[in-house]
Order: C-alpha cells, then structure tokens, then sequence
C-alpha cells in the first residue's frame, strides 16, 4: 500500500460495493473498481484486484448476482446486479456502518 | 441461513472447478483489457498502458489465489493435502507400509474367502418354504454298544404319520443311481428319487412344468410316471418344453414325464445314516419316481431299514416336542409289538443334517481364520505403536510449532486411513481369488457348493475389524502423546533413550500373543498334513497302480428276471465282457467285483453263524462283496489262511472267503475255516462255507477297514459289474477299448464309472487333501505374519537405539554381544508365546483327534517340527536387525544427534 492512502476494512468493502451497484445498477468488476477510486478520490486506495474476492463473497451470500454480458466496449463481462436480499442488506448495513462511525467518532474527537 | 447458502455454494464449487478458473481468468482478462483500452483512450502508448492498468490492479496471482480461497470448502482439500503428505510418509518407511498392507490383505482376504463357503454351505438356508420346520427323521436303535440312528422301516414311519400329532406330513423316499435314456442311445446313469407322492407338498414346492406327483401315480399297477428336476431337464431335455408329456427309458423300462421342478429347488443330500455314506449320495437327484410300496415294505417290521425320511413338523412344534413324542410312539410299539429291537427316534433339523458331515472340518477353518485375523489384528496394531513410538519427538516438535491437537490427530487419522483403504482394497481383491481357489480345490462332494460367492457382510466384516483395527492403533497413541507437553519429549529423546518401557513391554506381550497363535496354527497344520500323509501312505491292502475300473450297469429289464434265470443271464454277461477285456493288448489281468472300491459302504449285512446264534443286533456287521476268482490277484490283496476261489467251485458255489476282521469279529479264538455262514444270498438261503482269510483291505474307502465277506459271483451276480483292468497301458488308452469291449456284449449298458484306480483313491481322498491344503495355507500365513511381527517390532527399536548401540560400539562393546542384546530381546516374547500357544494347543489336540483321521493326539514329530519351524523363522527374522545393530557405525550414528 502506498503512503498517504488507507486500508480498507473488509465489511467497508462490502458495503461500498453494494452502494455502488445500487446507484449504478449492473456493473462489472472494473467499473465498481474505477468508481469507488473516483468516488474515494484516490484517498481510499486499493487494489483493483482486491474486489473480486469481494464479489464473489457478496454473491455468495446471495446479495448481488451475477450474468455474462457485453461491455459499453464490447467485451464480454461479467455483470453483478444487487438481488432483493442486497437491496435490503443496504440498509441494515449502514446503520451497522454509522453506528460504528460514530463510535469511532467519539473515540477521535479532541477531548473537551 | 447466510452460511448454510455459502457453504452451500462452496461445495458446489468443489465440482466443475476447472471450468470455475477459466471464467475467473475471463473475468480479469476483461478487467485489464478495458483498464488498458481506457488508459490508451488517456494517451498512453500500448506498453506504457499495460504497465499501468497491471499495476493498479495489484498482483494477479494474489487474486485468483485469494479467490479461490474464497470460493473453496476448507476440509476437503485440506483433506486432500492432508492425504498426499501422508502416502509420502509411507512411501519414505516402504517396510512398514508394506507389512501392514500385506498384513491388512491377508487377514481379510482369508477370512472373507473361508467365511463365504462355510456361509453358504453352513450357514445360508435351503430355498424351501419355512425351511425350519423340516426334519429328517431316523429311526434310533439301543443295545448293548450304545444309541445308533438308523434308516427308516416303510411300515414303521407310516405308523408314525398316521398317529403323530406333532407331524404335519412326512415323505419317506429311497435315493438310487438308475440308468435313463430319455431317446433310446446309449443310457446313462443319473441320481434318482423313489418317492410317497407327497414329496413336494412336504418340501412346499410347486412344479413349473406340468404337474407333481398324485396318489394314485403311487397304486399298484399305476402307469410309470417320473418328475424331472430342473437340472434333470437340462440335463436329459436340452430344456424343451415338450419333455412333459414324452416318454424316457428308465432302468429300460418307458415312463412318462409328468413335470419339471424349479431351477431352486435341488434336493437335500441327506445320508441314510450319519455313520454310512453310500455312493448314491454323490449323484445329483435329476429324476423323481413315485413310490409303490411292497409287500415287504407294507408288513415287515424287522429288516427293510432301507428309507429316509424327511418330515414337516406342525407350525409351532419345536423339534424336541416331536422328538418326545415320536420316541414315545416308537417304545409304545416296540413293547405292543413285542419288537426283538428297542426301536427311539432321531430327528435332526434338515440344514443341521446336510452339514454334519463336513461342518466339523469347515468349522476349524474358520476357528483357523479367526486366529489368523487376530495375528493379523495384533500385527497392526504392533506396526502402528511402533511407529508412533519413532514419530513421538517428530510429534512434540510439530507441537512445539505451534500445530493444533486437531491437525496432530489428523495427520495420524490420514496416514492410518490410507493404510487401511489400501489393505482393505487389496484384502477385498484378495477375497475374491481366495473363493476362487477354494472352489477350485474344493471335493465336488461338498453339498451346495454352487452358491458359494464372496459373501458382503463378511467381506465388510473383516475388512471393518481390521481396518479398525489399524486405525485405531494408528490414532490412540497420537492421542496420548497429546498429553505429554512437548519439552518433555523434546527432552526425553526417544531416539537416545530407547522405546519407553511400557509401549516396549506392550508390544512384547503382543508379539508373544502372536507367537502363540501361530504355534497353535502350525501344530494344526501339521497335525493335518501328517493325518494326510497317513491316510495315503497306510496299508490299504491292495495295490491300486495300473488298474483301471470300469463300472456297467445292468439295471434294465433283460437282466432284471427274478432267481436263477435272471442271474444266468447276468452271469453269462459276465463272463463275457471279462472275455473281451482279457483279449485287450497289454492286459495282465481282469477281475470283476460288485462295487468299484473306494464308493463307500454297499451291501451291509449281519453275519449270522449256524452254529453260534448271537441275538438279533448283536451279531458283527460285514459288507458283501461279490468277485470272481482273479479279484485277489488283481488287487494284489494277500490271503492269509486257505485258498482263493477256483473255476472248480462255479458248479457248486456256496463258498466264501473273508477278511481278518471278520475273522477276529465273528469268529474269536476259532479258525473260521470251514465254519458257514447263513442269509446271505438274496434269494436262497443257503449257507456258505468258509474256504479262506483274506488280508483287510480298505476297498470302501481310506478311512475304512471294513468287515468283508467275499463271495463268489456264480451264487449271485449282482446287478453292477465292476471290472478291474490290470494293464501295461494308460488308462486313457485302454479308456475306450474297454467301453468299446463293454458296449460290443450289450449296447445298452451304462458304464457310471470309468477311471484309474489311482485316480479313484486320489478322488475319494479329496476331501481330506482339502482340509489339509486350506489348513496349510493359513498355517503359513500365520506364521509369515507372526514373522513380520517379530521383524517389525525389533527393527524399529533397533532403528531407535542406533545411538544407544553407537556409544555401546564406542565404548568398547563387541559386535557379538550386540547382537546377543537384541537378539535377547526377541527371545523373551517369542519363548514366552511358545509356552503360550503348547498350552493351548495340549488342550486342543483331545478335540483334534476327532476331526483328523487316524491323529494320536500329541505327536512328538509334529510338535517338535512345528516348533523348530517356528524359532527358525523367529530367528532368521530377528537375525536381519541384530546384525543390522552389530553393524551400526558408531561415528556416524554419534553424529546424526
């Protein structure tokens, strides 16, 4: 890992992800790649290697799924889509995500 | 439920995983092209935007191996890992592995292949309908001599079915050898039935062709009727369907084919007394007759003995119930009837009965097989806490390491497994060409033999025991180790400090287990190879090389003419046939005789003195056996006192010679020369005179010294002639001369037998040859295995105290007195196990003497050659590793630490 770009928690991971497809709809592994680094603004800084693991441990639990498609270049791709239970997953996990946020929050804040 | 989905989906990608890759390697190969396409749309040049989109997605290898990680189940292929590093680990100690797979296979293969033909011989059930309740039953005499069971009397076993209430239905039948011709060529002779008609409603089985037996097939002057069994069908028929209905020569004379009985059904081979053994039995029953009683049979009560019986008890009765009352039945009788005999009842359950005769050899071997698969337990159990005493430090460091008890255990589990799947697939193939053996060597007169096949429950049986066996003793000390902490076997060096004395003392006390076993096995074995030797070496009384027999029936009708008519003819055929055989180039001499020797019992009677009356049953009993004058110079069978029969007597025939059994039997501190003997022609009551002592001769079989009465063939010429061909020739030359010479006197003769003499005795022995080659192969697969025992366990303590024997070198010790040391070592346990298993088998031998002929219990022969045999293999084995010690090098086995 570079200086100066952060790790990334593995339930973080997961989480963005699922955000991701949710605001993009289907995608394939590059573009979620290409879009969390465009959307963390380099700071976040991960392989993008990193996300396939991820993928198919979304798909393992049954969040997204996933279909061989055609990329906007015309290659073949594998597209992920979120399912139901992802959809509902979302919520769940970004209450969990704030809560612990704000935990950490308190934690950081300069005591007064 | 998310795991249950994952784990879910892992294992499914246990399967298809190749094609799982490909689509991964797909999906990245997408992912980097569309990377590259976007940095060359930046203005990167083709290597430049290569180079980037590779390194912003990191590693691929990393990927796909974290994927993967990902997607797979952990346990299977970290069972798979578990496995291969495992058969590394045997392959590294060929020895061990070896051992215990050979070991593994042996026991199993062994014990399932036995275990298969006393199943089906023994053990499985005949295809009949409430099989249970069918009895055969005897008539039981008492006198003076004891309880013998005896056949049935006609008028006797009718008493009893008319008045039992215990009995549902009995069928009473005689078996024969009859010659049929279902087409008029030449006949031949086959096993036939003389049935009650209500034969197969008493067995519960239903004919598939036509119909059984009705009483009125039974009556007096009823037409000939017969029932074909399924292999008679095949047999006669070729299996056409037509058979029912056409007519077939039996004894010469038409009869029609009412049946056929189904494939299953094969009808029980059950003696006419547990203690005769008459040659009809070994013939297949192809052929069903109904019954017609005769006079004799509807009003004798004394004599006639000639039936067996087989009953139906009512659903509910046991056997002793009917027993109890059939035997009250029987005394009430003998008592009203005033019966010069005590008559009882014998019934014994029909399975039981059919196995008698050879269920006590079947039973040792399998006693024999147990045994073998106890060494072969002991064995492996030996090998695994051996290794596991080598692997012990290599346990305590993988321990210190850091390996959980889990992963110690399992390694252990794996390798213990591989073992044990190996032997068992190899015990498994072992079996299967064990029973092929078995039935290769098997006499063709042990009953039911057809439905041998490797028995599964006793295959998983075997291959259970030991594999358990195996594993457990591969796991248990792994276990225990668990519990020593690693310092303190990191600190006890077993390598330096030898085996701990109490897995040392265990092992010891099992090689010693081992040892006796084997020592039981081997005086068995032996026991049985010089019974054997015995059997085929004793003086039989007659010398069998170069004769060839030849057996002609004459049951047919041209023959079969009451009194001196009938007997004429067959006299004068005869005397024929002996004319065209002598004429035969290369023949020495021609006899004819009754019975071809070496069948068994034939005509049994009383011997009854004119002169001396003895009470009914008390007379000795005789075989009848009718020859002509050159029977004794053919047989090479000495007379003893008198004279053999001459051409003289034919005109005045009532003469008899007999053996010096009979002499000593029915003529004690008399010489019987001279004396007569009374009813022992069938239809002339005149008495015979005694003209000769003839040497015993074993001529009804090996086993057998018979009482025999010899007489002339001119006073009655029985209805099978045996010709006895002492010839220079092979028998397979004079093979069909002799046939050719047989059918040229009359074509519709049928020639049963027709072989060397040799060959009969080698026949009649096969049984016995059997027993003692089965028994000799686990003798030998004992002892191997007890061998591989002795060597197993010393060469691995031997392997462990290499330093010990190092500085033992070093500070002066001499090659002799190591190799003494170690071979002390072995002494102890394989003494001890000697003492063991004498015992043991002192206490056997008193039952052995029943099973084995002519066996005096303690042999001093046999013991001290089975003993010899036995510490020479121990010490041959034990030899390899003590000089393996002597020859340690000390520098090096100093240097090793």
């Amino acid at each position: 890992m570079g200086e100066g770009k952060s790790d990334v928690l593995q339930g973080t991971l997961d989480l963005i992800v699922l955000k991701t497809l949710e605001a993009l709809g289907p995608l394939h592994g590059y573009g979620i790649a290409r879009r969390i680094e465009q959307v963390s603004g380099d700071v976040l800084s991960m392989n993008q290697g990193t996300i396939y693991p991820a993928l198919l441990r979304l798909e393992q639990r049954g969040w997204i799924t996933s279909q061989w498609g055609t990329s906007e270049s015309n290659r073949r791709a594998k597209f992920y889509s979120l399912s139901r239970v992802g959809r509902r997953k979302i919520a769940e996990e970004t209450e969990n995500w704030e809560r612990v946020a704000a935990t950490m929050a308190r934690f950081l804040a300069p005591s007064s | 439920m998310d795991w249950i989905r994952i784990l879910l989906s892992r294992c499914t990608a246990l399967f298809g995983r190749r094609k799982r890759d490909t689509e991964l390697d797909d999906e990245l190969r997408a992912h980097l092209d569309m990377a590259i396409d976007e940095n060359l749309r930046a203005g990167m040049s083709q290597a430049e935007a290569r180079t980037a989109a590779l390194r912003s997605f990191g590693g691929v290898t990393q990927t796909r191996e974290a994927y993967r990680v990902q997607r797979g189940v952990k346990w299977p292929e970290q069972m798979a890992r578990e496995f291969r590093f495992a058969a590394r680990g045997l392959r590294k100690a060929p020895g061990f592995s070896l051992t215990a797979i050979l070991t593994l296979a042996l026991g199993i293969g062994a014990v399932t292949s036995i275990f298969s033909v006393v199943d089906a011989v023994l053990l499985k059930p005949f295809p009949f309908p409430d099989q249970d309740r069918l009895v055969v039953l005897r008539e039981a005499v008492e006198d003076a001599s004891g309880r013998t069971a005896n056949p049935d009397n006609y008028r006797h076993v009718m008493r009893l079915k008319g008045t039992s209430t215990t009995l549902q239905d009995v069928a009473i039948f005689a078996q024969r050898g009859e010659s049929v011709s279902p087409d008029g060529s030449h006949p031949q002779v086959v096993g036939t039935v003389i049935t009650s008609s209500n034969v197969f409603s008493v067995l519960g089985v239903q004919p598939i062709l036509g119909r059984g037996f009705v009483e009125a097939d039974a009556r007096q002057g009823a037409s000939p009727v017969v029932v074909l069994s399924y292999a008679g069908w095949q047999a006669l028929f070729g299996g056409d369907p037509r058979a029912v209905g056409s007519t077939m020569r039996v004894d010469g004379e038409p009869a029609t084919v009412v049946g056929v009985l189904p494939a299953g059904m094969r009808f029980p081979q059950i003696r006419l007394a547990p203690s005769t053994r008459f040659q009809e039995t070994a013939l297949d029953a192809l052929l069903f007759e109904p019954l017609t009683p005769s006079d004799r049979d509807l009003h004798a009560d004394m004599g006639n003995f000639n039936y067996k019986s087989i009953a139906r008890l009512k659903p509910g009765v046991t056997v002793s119930q009917a027993s109890a009352e059939l035997e009250a039945l029987q005394n009430a009788y003998t008592l009203s009837a005033h019966l010069p005999l005590h008559f009882g009842i014998a019934l014994v359950p029909l399975q039981k009965d059919v196995a008698s005769g050879i269920s006590g050899a079947l039973w040792m071997l399998f006693a024999a097989v147990g045994t073998v698969l106890l060494i072969a337990c002991v064995n492996l159990a030996n090998l695994q806490l051996a290794r596991a005493v080598n692997a012990q430090r290599e346990t305590a460091v993988l321990a210190a390491l850091g390996a959980s008890r889990m992963q110690l255990v399992r390694s252990r589990l794996a390798e213990s497994l591989l073992l044990a799947l190996t032997g068992g697939a190899a015990g498994a193939a072992l079996s299967i060409a064990g029973v092929r053996l078995l039935l290769a060597l098997a006499p063709s007169g042990v009953p039911r033999l057809e439905e041998v096949h490797v028995s599964a429950p006793a295959l998983v049986f075997a291959a259970g025991v030991s594999m358990v066996a195996a594993i457990a003793f591969g796991i248990l000390p792994a276990l225990r180790s668990l519990r020593v902490q690693p310092q303190a076997a990191l600190h006890g060096n077993p390598a330096r400090t030898g085996n701990s004395r109490e897995g040392n003392r265990v092992r010891r006390i099992m090689v010693a287990g081992q040892v006796a076993c084997t020592v039981v096995l081997l005086i068995l074995t032996s026991l049985a190879l010089r019974s054997f030797a015995r059997l085929m070496n004793q003086n039989r009384g007659f010398d069998a090389s170069h004769v060839t027999v030849a057996e002609a029936d004459l049951f047919t009708p041209a023959y079969d003419q009451g009194g001196a008519k009938g007997n004429t003819i067959r006299m004068a055929l005869a005397d024929r046939i002996s004319g065209a055989l002598r004429q035969l180039p290369g023949v020495q001499s021609v006899a004819m005789t009754s019975v071809a020797p070496l069948t068994g019992e034939t005509w049994v009677d009383t011997l009854q003195r004119p002169d001396h009356p003895v009470p009914e049953g008390q007379q000795p009993a005789i075989n009848v056996r009718w020859i002509d004058p050159e029977y004794l110079p053919t047989m090479h069978t000495p007379l003893v006192a008198g004279r053999n029969f001459t051409p003289a007597d034919r005109a005045h025939p009532y003469v008899a010679l007999i053996s010096e059994r009979t002499a000593r039997e029915g003529f004690p501190g008399e010489d019987p020369l001279g004396h007569t003997i009374a009813n022992l022609l069938p239809d002339d009551k005149h008495p015979m005179t005694i003209v000769g002592v003839v040497a015993d001769a074993r001529i009804n079989g090996l086993k057998d010294n018979a009482a025999m009465v010899y007489l002339p063939y001119w006073a009655f010429t029985p209805f099978t002639l045996s010709f006895l061909v002492r010839s220079s020739q092979p028998t397979d030359a004079l093979i069909p001369e002799i046939r050719h010479a047989i059918w040229t006197s009359d074509p519709r003769l049928a020639i049963p037998t027709i072989k060397s003499m040799d060959a009969q005795v080698s026949d009649s022995a096969a049984t016995d040859r059997f027993q003692a080659i089965v028994l000799t192969s686990f003798g030998m697969a004992a002892l191997l295995l007890a061998l591989l025992g002795v060597y197993g366990v010393l060469s691995y303590s031997v392997t462990l105290r290499r330093q010990e024997f190092g500085i033992r070198i070093a500070l002066g010790s001499g090659k002799r007195a190591l190799m003494k040391l170690v071979l002390r070592q072995a002494a102890y346990p394989v003494l001890l196990g000697t003492g063991v298993g004498l015992a043991v088998a002192a206490l056997l031998l008193r039952w052995t003497r029943t099973v084995f002929y002519d066996s005096p219990g303690m042999d001093p022969v046999v013991i001290g050659g089975s003993l010899a045999l036995l510490l020479g293999a121990a010490a041959a084995a034990a030899m390899i590793p003590a000089r393996r010690a002597a020859a340690v090098d000390p520098m090096r086995a100093l240097r090793i630490e």
